[in-house]
């Protein structure tokens, strides 16, 4: 009897025990994506890869163009056979799906935006979820009359010396300053010789 | 015989069962914390990175230096050798690969000051800025253009065209005033302190009258 009561306890607890088991399992919810390395491998990792590619390197086979503009800018114009993907839905599950596949069949997935600086966070991001076929275009897009043009732009290019300027425009001021005095040429005044009134000649 | 064996195992059944659960269980809070996962979720970052807020444009920051607003720390992230040729006043050097370095979390990782990050364009900047919102740190912007929209809008401003709207030319004021603080200096300055020619003034002539011989009168 008493062995009875015993089993009966021990079965009751295995249920609620097996019950919370499978309700905690039902209820966690995957993240859809995750990291896969962290910030400090990410910062090491792109200090050192080389992930610009430039406009001359495309004709490569393995890469693949993804513009990450808006689709009304996509539509004006875009490079040539390049997907469409909006850099703020980068991360929706087609998306993924799209890089996932690009990763598989051994592809580098290309990005590029108006400027390197626009495609730089969703290109950071896809690098930090573990993407490595990924790189990024050093290009910039502008329209003349309404078509895309396209240069190669070189990433954090000093484009002046500015010690350099302001040593020039202090170097500019000091040498500076012998102010001609440029002497008016004098007035030419010219003198109108008035008759003079002859003198009153007395007379008879 | 072996039948007593199992009977007497199976007396502690209960027992084993039980260190088994606590053993995973202390298993569970011993588990090294999953470092890859750290930070805000993905999803977040990139919500967090297409928004422009983070950006300062070199007015502004120019108006802080000037200034001399104590609640900001300006971070170059670019190497050492552009740093020592020609950087903001004030900034302090953290070349991007050392960014995580533990005698540089100090400066990023903190919620008293405004830390603005700046490289040659954004390019740098950004990146460092996206890797430490994703591990929360606060506080923190991007100047916009960086060293070269500084040049080209503080240091070197472009003079407006006749026919442009007087804001720009007061804007034009406005940061041509700013490059003289950051030591620009202009010719016209100087014209200035050039001696003036001082006319000298017309002598004033007294002309003495003289009196007028009387004209000859005829007389008879």
């Amino acid at each position: 009897m008493k062995e009875l009561e015993k089993t009966k306890r021990i079965s009751i607890a295995a249920v609620i025990f097996i019950l919370a088991v499978i309700i905690g399992l039902l209820t966690y919810k995957r993240p859809k994506n995750t990291y896969a390395i962290n910030t400090k491998s990410t910062l090491e990792k792109i200090t050192i890869e080389n992930y610009i590619v430039a406009l001359n390197e495309l004709k490569n086979p393995e890469y693949v163009l993804i513009d990450i503009r808006n689709q009304y800018d996509f539509e004006k114009g875009h490079l040539e056979n390049a997907i469409n993907i909006y850099a703020a839905e980068i991360l929706s599950a087609d998306n993924i799906k799209v890089f996932k596949e690009l990763e598989i069949s051994n592809k580098t997935a290309v990005l590029y935006g108006n400027n390197p600086q626009e495609a730089n966070a969703p290109f950071l991001i896809l690098y930090q979820l573990g993407y490595d076929n990924i790189k990024l275009l050093a290009i910039e897009n502008s329209y003349l009359q309404n078509k895309l043009i396209t240069q190669n732009s070189e990433i954090e290019k000093s484009e002046a010396d500015v010690s350099a300027f302001i040593n020039e425009s202090i170097k500019k001021a000091n040498t500076t300053p012998v102010v001609k005095v440029v002497a008016a040429p004098p007035k030419k005044v010219i003198t109108i010789e008035k008759k003079k009134k002859a003198p009153a000649e007395g007379g008879c | 015989m072996v039948k007593k064996k199992i009977a007497k195992v199976l007396a502690f059944r209960y027992t084993i069962l039980a260190v088994i659960l606590i053993l995973l269980a202390g298993g569970l809070v011993l588990l090294p914390k999953y470092q890859k996962h750290e930070g805000i979720k993905p999803e977040e970052l990139l919500s967090n990175t297409i928004s422009s807020e983070r950006y300062m444009t070199t007015d502004r920051l120019a108006h802080i230096l000037i200034n001399q607003d104590p609640s900001f720390i300006l971070i170059d992230v670019r190497d050492e050798k552009s740093f020592v040729n020609y950087t903001l006043p004030n900034a302090i050097n953290i070349p991007l690969k050392n960014l995580f370095n533990e005698e540089n979390i100090g400066y990023l990782n903190q919620n008293q000051y405004d830390v603005v990050l700046f490289s040659n364009d954004h390019f740098y900047a950004d990146q460092a800025w996206i890797l430490c919102n994703r591990l929360g740190y606060k506080n923190m912007r991007v100047l916009k253009g960086g060293i070269n929209e500084w040049y080209a809008t503080i240091i070197n401003p472009l003079k407006p065209a006749d026919n442009m709207p007087a804001t720009d030319f007061d804007l034009y004021a406005t940061r041509k005033a700013a490059s003289m603080f950051f030591g620009v200096v202009y010719p016209e300055q100087f014209k200035v302190e050039a001696p003036k020619i001082v006319k000298e003034a017309p002598k004033k002539v007294i002309t003495i009258e003289k009196k007028k011989k009387a004209p000859a009168e005829g007389g008879c």
